[in-house]
């Protein structure tokens, strides 16, 4: 390997463990390491790819790569997110829905890190904007499409109102997330449509047509408003 | 007995404080509370936080300004700060870093997160 032709990769962690996983797994790289997420932002690459520890001392992982799909100048970076091996599907699948691109429990196998990274760089190299058109989601036996405004628990489609689909959404996006009766008037409701009463109503009705299997994710944190956990 | 570290909480959205000021006190801390930038510092110069939970976006002074006023306090020049805010901006999280905060957290919390950065944050030597 020239080089020139070397891949390149950016790590972000303050773990020596994975520090030193990753100058062994990607032997023959051009490594540039930044112990935190303050580190990385002051000259954030533009282009190529970052593994990204969730367990920064100044930021999770996963917040992060929101900050950096959110910005235009870094939105086209490859992010491979690690978490440890205690980390949850649900909260490892949270990591994909804040942006990133890959997921590794660790330490993972080096050569399937090293086979899976390569993989990305070279579907990376021919990268195409995401499809603006939102895919449908599925959660076990829940399917909801955004672009149809559909919501389905195995074959029944539910009959949910505008607001109640919006809701909806709206917990599936911040999953894991307290949101207060406030924040979901402010986010979902229409400025003055209603009073925090009419949220824990309609959550209510959200939660009886979202069915037994559906209806316990949405939780009451009481005094504080809903938590949504799949 | 050992003493309950103090955290303060500054926001003005009374949802998003009572919130995080509930998560402080879950993870075994005394919480203080305010509402704008100005009482936070006045409250911070006061009782000498042990920590502090800072929104960027408060109505009077911005979060960063309010931290760099914290910060000239002599008692306060090294406690640690985490800023939360719903905007993911790269510079403005960027900026809150740089003033040496002990974190950054987007709105809305994740409860287990919040409370994990604020028991490390107050377990510093």
């Amino acid at each position: 390997m020239s080089p020139a032709k070397k891949p390149s990769a950016a790590c972000v962690t303050s773990d020596a463990g994975i520090r030193s996983f990753v100058e062994s797994a990607l032997a023959g790289f051009r490594l540039r390491f930044y112990p935190t997420a303050s580190a990385f932002l002051k000259t954030p690459p533009r282009a190529g790819l970052a593994v990204i520890d969730n367990f920064l001392p100044d930021m999770s992982g996963r917040d992060l790569a929101v900050v950096l799909r959110a910005e235009q100048r870094t939105s086209g970076l490859l992010l491979v997110l690690t978490g440890t091996a205690a980390y949850s599907p649900a909260a490892a699948a949270l990591c994909f829905e804040n942006g990133a691109d890959e997921y590794f429990h660790f330490p993972p196998d080096p050569r399937l890190f090293r086979a899976r990274i390569l993989n990305l760089l070279a579907r990376g190299a021919g990268r195409s904007l995401p499809e603006e058109k939102p895919a449908e989601r599925v959660f076990g036996t829940l399917k909801i499409s955004p672009e149809a405004r559909t919501v389905r628990v195995g074959t029944r489609h539910l009959k949910l109102t505008a607001l109640e689909f919006d809701l909806l959404v709206y917990f599936l996006a911040n999953e894991g997330r307290v949101v207060s009766r406030g924040v979901l008037l402010e986010r979902v409701w229409k400025p003055g449509e209603a009073g925090p009463r009419s949220v824990d109503k309609r959550i209510e009705a959200l939660r009886a047509k979202l069915g037994r299997s559906f209806s316990s994710k949405i939780k009451t944190v009481f005094g504080l408003g809903y938590i949504f956990r799949l | 007995m050992t003493r309950r570290p103090k955290v303060l909480v500054v926001d003005d959205e009374a949802d998003y404080l009572q919130i995080a000021a509930r998560i402080a006190a879950g993870a075994g801390c005394s919480v203080l509370t305010a509402a704008t930038a100005t009482e936070g510092v006045a409250l911070a110069e006061r009782e000498l936080p042990d920590m502090i939970l800072l929104d960027v976006g408060l109505p009077d002074i911005s979060g960063f300004e309010a931290a760099r006023r914290i910060r000239k306090v002599p008692a306060l020049a090294a406690v640690p700060i985490i800023f939360f805010t719903v905007r993911s901006e790269l510079d403005m999280v960027a900026e809150g870093l740089k003033l040496g905060a002990a974190g950054y957290v987007l709105k809305p919390f994740d409860p287990d997160e919040l409370k994990r950065r604020i028991k490390s944050a107050v377990s510093r030597p």
